[in-house]
């Protein structure tokens, strides 16, 4: 082991020379291209699985068994299954289609997957409201939609929001499975660049380190978004007590 | 079906592969990550810090990059690993920065006081955390700890992305062989189903168990 070859500048020059920048320009600009295509996957899906997952959890929780079985059979198969071996699936189920791009399978793929995860999250989060709330607001003669609308959905949402956060997370660092299937997302960039220059350790580090940053950033995000949250409920709280009194 | 029925054996073999990476990872994974988490709440300055930067840095980039970092950049400064140990190696510590943070989850849900009172009662905070803390951190840690085995069941496929013979791998050889894309897949995906759903079957029966436990 020496550590000589990790500390040495000729192979960091690359990315990170400052004072002959025309490499690390080219460098970065090769990255960037595929950053914009790991984010683009990752919105896209990230909305999909949202809309589908809701879909899903609706679906496994009626009471009518034709309906409810299926579902539950969907989500949780789905979920027990590698996402990438779901990624390949659709890649090569779908291989026969003609001049179809790349980013299609690999959202399709990810979008089943994070889909059965959010209806699970989503299942959950509106399992967790106590059915004393259902039964009482049902009680004083709300619809089953309003009290949905009014009472369970608007706490629920709540409890959803870090757990979906947190898969968000995990999509995006999913996205770099679908360079397996050839696709140029950011990590796969990585690659071509450090075959390129012939320093895989520092340029996979980088690449690590922007993934982390975009991640934490992500996951600051989700907690300002909590405390926000939380804030408005308690001047709301407090404006309806001012009210009442 | 019959090129299922041909290269049955092929499957086989990577369904083992996918089992071996699975336990080895995972044997990495709770050492490591009940030693980290640990780390994060020792009393000690700097060392919950260090174990904080281990947990998030190896959380939030992904599998396949990490995988890639121990297989293709560790050469480089003289460390060579076979692809099954690289992707053991990064299976377990990927997975042990999970498993810190459910420890130390599990080590800050034991109320204080019982913490105090055995230190109070002259025991070293070694042999507190030993015989106080850790027993019960154990149970509270167990369901989620159960979940993590399953992801890390199912993430040991992303190792045939540095070509170790694991189930998706032998599944994609024998699709690129033969393109009975729909039995092949089929037949990997009861395989992945064979491991996986009796794992959170059993994760959940642990979780009923706990809640009587505590009751």
């Amino acid at each position: 082991v020496s550590f000589d070859h990790l500390v040495d500048p000729r192979l960091w020059a690359p990315l990170f020379d400052l004072s002959d920048p025309t490499h690390a320009q080219a460098s970065w600009r090769f990255l960037a291209r595929g950053m914009v295509l790991t984010l683009q996957i990752t919105a896209i899906s990230a909305v999909a699985s949202l809309v589908l997952g809701t879909l899903l959890a609706l679906l496994r929780l009626t009471r009518t068994a034709a309906v409810h079985y299926p579902a539950l059979l969907l989500i949780e198969g789905v979920r027990a299954l590698p996402v990438l071996f779901i990624i390949f699936f659709t890649w090569a189920a779908l291989l026969r289609v003609r001049d179809l791009p790349l980013w299609v399978p690999a959202t399709i793929g990810l979008t089943i997957y994070t889909s059965a995860v959010a209806a699970e999250i989503i299942r959950a989060g509106i399992g967790s409201i106590e059915v004393g709330q259902l039964e009482a607001s049902r009680a004083l003669g709300l619809s089953y939609p309003k009290t949905m609308r009014h009472v369970i959905l608007p706490q629920a949402l709540r409890r959803m929001v870090p757990p979906l956060m947190g898969q968000l997370i995990t999509l995006l660092k999913d996205t770099s499975l679908a360079s397996i299937i050839g696709m140029a997302e950011f990590f796969r960039q990585g690659v071509i660049l450090y075959n390129f220059w012939g320093n895989p350790l520092q340029t996979l580090l980088t690449v690590a380190a922007v993934y982390f940053l975009v991640n934490t950033t992500l996951s600051r995000l989700s907690q300002r978004l909590e405390a926000g949250h939380e804030k408005t409920q308690r001047v709301r709280v407090a404006t309806a007590e001012t009210t009442a009194a | 079906v019959r090129a299922v029925q041909d290269n049955l054996p092929l499957l086989l073999s990577g369904l083992r592969t996918t089992a071996e990476l699975g336990l080895l990872a995972l044997v990495l994974a709770l050492v490591a990550g009940t030693l980290v988490g640990v780390l994060r709440v020792l009393p000690v300055p700097a060392v919950p810090w260090l174990g904080s930067a281990y947990v998030e840095f190896f959380r939030n980039s992904p599998l396949l990059v990490q995988m890639y970092i121990w297989f293709f950049g560790l050469p480089t400064i003289g460390v060579v690993l076979p692809p099954f140990w690289a992707a053991v190696t990064a299976l377990g510590i990927y997975t042990s920065a999970f498993v810190a943070e459910v420890v130390r989850a599990g080590i800050q849900s034991v109320s204080r006081g019982h913490v105090e009172a055995a230190r109070s009662l002259g025991l070293s905070y070694l042999q507190s955390m030993r015989h106080v803390i850790l027993p019960q951190a154990f149970a509270v840690t167990i369901p989620p700890l159960g979940n993590l085995a399953i992801a890390l069941a199912k993430n040991t496929s992303i190792a045939s992305a540095i070509a170790v013979a694991d189930l998706l791998y032998q599944g994609e050889l024998i699709n690129a062989r033969t393109f009975a894309t729909y039995p092949i897949f089929l037949a990997v995906m009861v395989l992945y189903l064979v491991i996986t759903i009796p794992m959170s079957r059993g994760v959940n029966v642990l979780e009923r168990r706990l809640v009587a436990y505590r009751r």
